[in-house]
Formats: C-alpha cells, structure tokens, sequence
C-alpha cells in the first residue's frame, strides 16, 4: 500500500491552514469509534471525523500529533499511534494524567464527540528513512506515537530495509500493543526485542533490565541505520549517547520531544525552547539539533 | 512617502477627523505623570506628548482576556468576535511602539495566521507622534528609534507646526479627507526636522550593546549572573504584562452560565511557574533562574535567531515597572561581565 503524505512543514513560512480549519484554534468535531483499555491507566481512542470530507481527506506525517477539546473541560496534545497509510480514522493514546484525561476516562464513551485540531509538527523524516533500515527505541509511553511510524514502515514494507523495535517499560502489563508486536515479529516483518525493569511475578519471556541493554543485543550496519527514541527525559539521556556510542551519528538519531503544547502552531510560547517552538518545528528533531538547544534534554 | 505640515493649533480638528476613521485611541494623563491607551470621546483630553503608557498597544490588538470560542449545549464550537474592535485609531504611537507591532505580525500573522489578532491589524491606522528619549529608553541601542514603515501618517512636533509624514494610502485618504489642515512642507520645515533628528539622536543616555549578543548568551548559558538574577526577580511577570512584544498566552474554559461554554483566552508570562509545567507536573523551568533567563534570551537570542532582530525595542517599560529595580541593560552589561 502506498500514500501520498502532505509536504514537510518549514518553519516561520508563508501563511498556512490547518486540515481541520482556517481558524488554528477552532477544533473539528470527531466521534469516537472505540475505546479499547491498553493497561490500567492507557487508553486507544479510534476518531473518526464528522466532516466525511474531512474524515477521508486528514492525512498526516507519523509522529505528528493534535489537540483534543472537549470544550468546557480543557485541551491536551496527543500523539497518533496510527499510520496515514489507514485512511479514514485515526488513533490517540491516553494516559489518565490530569483534569482532561481524567474527563476521558470518567465520562466520554464511544459515540461521543470530541474537537480535534491539527495535524500539527513536523513529524519523522520518513523520506530520509526510504530504502535504510530503521531502528525504533521506545520507552513507556514513548511507544505510543513509534506505533504510528512502525505501522507505517510496515504497511509499505517493502519501501524500506530491516525494521528493528527495541521497547522498554517497567512491567509486563505496561506493554502496549504486546499481541500485535509479537504477531509482527512472528511474521519476521520486524525484529521486535522487549524488556522490562521488572516481571512483578507475571510470566514474562523477554528481558529484564533497562532498555539501553537491548542494544547491545542487535548488530546494524550504522552507515545505512537511522534510529528513532521516543520516551521519558531519563530514558533520553542514556539511550542517546548509548547510540552514539554503537556508532551512530547525531544527525542519524531522531527523538521526539513532549513540551506543554497549548495553541500548537507557534503563538501562545509555552512549549518554546531555545529559538524553537516544540509544536511548530518539532516535536522531532535530530540529536544534533537537540542537543544544540539548551533545556532540550537535559533539565 | 509624503511630507506635508500642519499647524499645530490645528491638532484638535485632526483628533476629530480621525474619529471619523474608527474608535480613537490615545494616551490620556490618568494620574500626574502616568499615561495609559484608552479610547476617546472628549479630544482635549489626549496627550500626545506621554512618553511611555504603562502598557503597549497590544493591549487593544489582543485584550487581556477575550473569547475565542463559545459552545451551546449539543452545538459545535463556534469562533467568537469577543477581541473584534471594528476600525481602530492609534494616535500617538512612538517609533518603538510601531517596531513592536512590526514584531507581533512576525509571530501572529506568519505560518498559521491568528484571525483574532488578524482583524484587528487589518483594521488598525496607525498615527505617530515624535519623541524625545528619557534616562529609560535605548530604542537607538536596538535599530528602532526611527521608523520608515508600518505606519499611516507620522506627526513630527517642530516649533508652532508639526511635520507629517504619509506613509500608506490609508494616511493619504486622511489627508484628503482634511485637506484643509495641510499644506506642503516647506524647506525650512524640512532643515527644522533634520536638526530635530540629530538633537534627538544626541539626547540618549541609555545604550545596551547588542554587538553579537546572541553569540555572547550561547557561551553564558551557565554563567552565575542567571542564578544572582533569579534571587533578586520574583517572577511576578510585570515586565511581561507591558513589554509591547510580549505575547504569550494561556487558554482556560469558563462556563459562564449552565448550557453555555467558553474558551478564554487570557496574557501569559513565561516567568510564571506554571509556564512550561506539563500534565503529569513535571516543569522544565521549575527555578526563578531558569524562567529569568529564558526571557532574556527569548529577547535577545531565540528571537534574533529566528527572525533576525531581537523582540526587544527598548522602550524602557520593563525598567521602569520591575518592583525589584532589575534593568535589561545592566544585565546584559553584568553577562559581559562589564559590570
């Protein structure tokens, strides 16, 4: 299967719009499909917009994301587990966290309606990604928007080389999409290494151990690798210079960055960070530009 | 451009002309010494010659609060018209002022355009008026103490006359709405402006030295000043509130009354605590020192990286109004270690 994904966005451009409207803070009614448990505390929405037109046409880069409304409640940036490459609904990843998510949790069901804005952010390189391998690091909760570029990679499968996941989190039941990732690695689409800080007496076949340990249980040929973190700061400032250290360049590893993204296009200052502004020309960014940036990682 | 002059006892009959182009706003003396934009009816009550109001005119382009979206019970949300003015006159604008709204259309009418500040700017004239630098500003320092754009007519106060300048067809058709109130400038009105410039020019006292400032931040990032800083600033975002480029923002939900929605908008500082706090509680600039020195480079890196100019006009405001006597030059100067 193939998708034509919109340009990349350039920072400070000309005048632009968002797919959900002309006005950047005007959130589109969306019905929620479904609503499946994760873990505990983590939930997958499926969303479907009530605007057919808009429903079929929303097309996003993996690793961008949007704001959910519910107006009267408040409004929170949420990453897209899903892929482009799945048209007409689209997924989100909700950890009960605060007012909002509890909201979520406590009173939206399935049928009900939620504002959404976006696509906003730059999303992953993808382009970059055509014909090289690509190893995916996540940690936590940082899987949820790796989700949406894995399911992209392999929805085109034959687009791209080895695809490698290495995913981390402290327990066994905190494993999102577990049979889905294991199904994946049975078909050989993905080479898929899991770990855990600790099996709390569940019956457990994969490691245990920190995530950065995984990596030393791969070989990759780094010329032709790009990887991929999404996770926590903590999980940030030992993966990255883990994966300088097995030979990547900075300019080959990509993260993902959360700040508090309020407006999401580049006005209300809350998510800025150096000269940049997480929502508009991140979240994702190379390490190299990270690292350049004070705050960015290590605060 | 165009140079005419205009008498200055004539100044009431312009003030009522402009009326004519939407709601007046000017700086009016509120208590002895200090000024603030509010509009006007009566125009013997306009002081053009107030040097600093003590908040900018984006008070008016974006209000403090406003509504951004209302929704009705079983509705969708609907965009409000809360922040709209209609036309707008801005009488008694500085040069600093005008560079500032330069500054605020980088940020608000680039990439995705906010339509409620987008209204207001497209129905926004702009008059200047001429001024001379207090022991506050330093708008020479920063490239703004004169302005050749972005504004419709500009009255520079000579002896007994004014010279104007018309600068965009909207001032023209004011000038030909009251033709009656111009004639041409004379030669001699032109040398009275030219010697005007250079007494004004020679009349700073401030100076911050912004030669490769953003570099000298770069390699500061780390430096005690930031730490020394923070124990004096209390984060109460005074100097935010009237910095004319200041324009960050929070957004709440109110529910004014049972049935009805509303999403508010209101200003933000980033020296606030909450400013860079995500769900969950973690803050990424949890210290005073963090959040004080975020706003500097904002200022004087992030923005001049960005757009090529600091956000900073030097107006002075911010001196004037810190509580705790911190004064952007002195710094900056301190970061150089010149002090």
């Amino acid at each position: 299967m193939s998708v034509t994904l919109p340009e990349p966005l350039s920072p400070r451009g000309a005048p632009r719009k968002l797919a959900t409207g002309a006005n950047p803070y005007l959130p589109a009614p969306a019905r929620i499909m479904r609503v499946q448990d994760l873990t505990s505390d983590i939930r997958l929405y499926d969303l479907r917009f009530v605007d057919s037109v808009l429903a079929d046409s929303f097309a996003f880069r993996p690793g961008q994301f949007v704001e959910l409304s519910v107006v009267g409640v408040g409004e929170g940036p949420f990453s897209l587990p899903s892929s482009p490459t799945r048209r007409g609904m689209f997924q989100l990843g909700v950890r009960r966290v605060g007012t909002l998510t509890n909201y979520l949790f406590d009173h939206v069901i399935e049928g009900d309606t939620v504002g959404i804005r976006g696509p906003l952010g730059n999303g992953f390189p993808v382009e970059l990604f055509e014909g090289q391998d690509v190893l995916l690091v996540a940690g936590g909760l940082g899987m949820v928007p790796l989700r949406g570029l894995l399911q992209y990679l392999i929805d085109q499968r034959d687009r791209f080389g080895r695809v490698m996941l290495l995913y981390g989190t402290r327990s066994p039941e905190q494993v999102l999409f577990r049979e889905e990732l294991e199904s994946l690695s049975r078909r050989g689409d993905a080479e898929i290494l899991l770990s855990v800080d600790q099996t709390q007496g569940r019956p457990w076949a994969g490691r245990v151990g920190v995530v950065t340990e995984l990596l030393d249980l791969v070989t990759f040929d780094v010329a032709r690798t790009h990887a991929i973190a999404c996770g926590p700061p903590v999980f940030y400032k030992f993966m990255l210079e883990k994966l300088v250290a097995r030979g990547f360049g900075r300019h080959r590893i990509f993260l993902s960055l959360e700040r508090r993204m309020e407006c999401g296009v580049g006005k209300c200052g809350h998510c800025a960070v150096g000269y940049t502004f997480t929502c508009l020309h991140g979240p994702v960014f190379s390490y190299w530009d990270a690292i350049n940036l004070p705050e960015l990682i290590y605060t | 451009m165009q140079t005419l002059r205009m008498n200055e006892s004539l100044l009431p009959s312009l003030l009522e002309v402009l009326k004519g182009f939407g709601t007046l706003i000017a700086p009016v003396e509120r208590s002895p010494g200090v000024f603030s934009l509010e509009a006007i009816a009566d125009v013997s009550r306009v002081r053009p010659d107030a040097l600093r109001t003590i908040l900018p005119f984006k008070k008016l382009l974006l209000k403090p609060g406003f509504v951004m979206l209302e929704q009705r019970a079983g509705g969708a949300p609907v965009e409000s018209r809360d922040n709209d003015w209609g036309p707008l006159v801005y009488f008694g604008a500085h040069s600093c002022d005008i560079h500032a709204l330069k500054i605020l259309d980088l940020l608000y009418l680039s990439d995705y355009v906010d339509p409620y500040y987008k209204r207001n700017r497209d129905n926004l004239t702009v008059v200047g008026y001429g001024c001379m630098p207090d022991d506050k500003c330093f708008c020479k320092s920063v490239g703004t103490a004169t302005v050749d754009e972005n504004f419709d007519l500009f009255l520079t106060p000579l002896q007994g006359r004014f010279m104007v300048t018309v600068a965009s067809a909207r001032g023209d058709d004011i000038v030909r709405t009251a033709a009656h109130l111009f004639e041409p400038a004379t030669r001699r009105d032109v040398q009275d402006f030219l010697d005007r410039v250079r007494e004004r020019d020679d009349a700073f006292t401030l100076t911050l030295d912004v030669a490769d400032l953003p570099y000298v931040l770069e390699l500061k990032t780390d430096d005690p000043v930031w730490e020394e800083l923070g124990k004096k600033c209390l984060c109460c975002g005074s100097c935010s509130m009237v910095c004319p480029t200041c324009a960050c923002f929070n957004v709440r939900d109110e529910i004014p009354e049972e049935g009805t929605v509303r999403r508010v908008r209101t200003w933000d500082a980033c020296l606030y605590r909450e400013y860079a706090q995500v769900a969950g509680g973690h803050n990424f600039r949890d210290t005073r020192a963090d959040r004080v020195r975020n706003r500097y480079y904002h200022k004087q890196e992030a923005f001049v990286r960005e757009f090529g100019m600091p956000s900073c006009v030097g107006c002075g405001r911010c001196i004037e109004n810190c509580p705790t006597g911190i004064n952007v030059v002195e710094v900056f100067q301190t970061v150089r270690g010149e002090l």
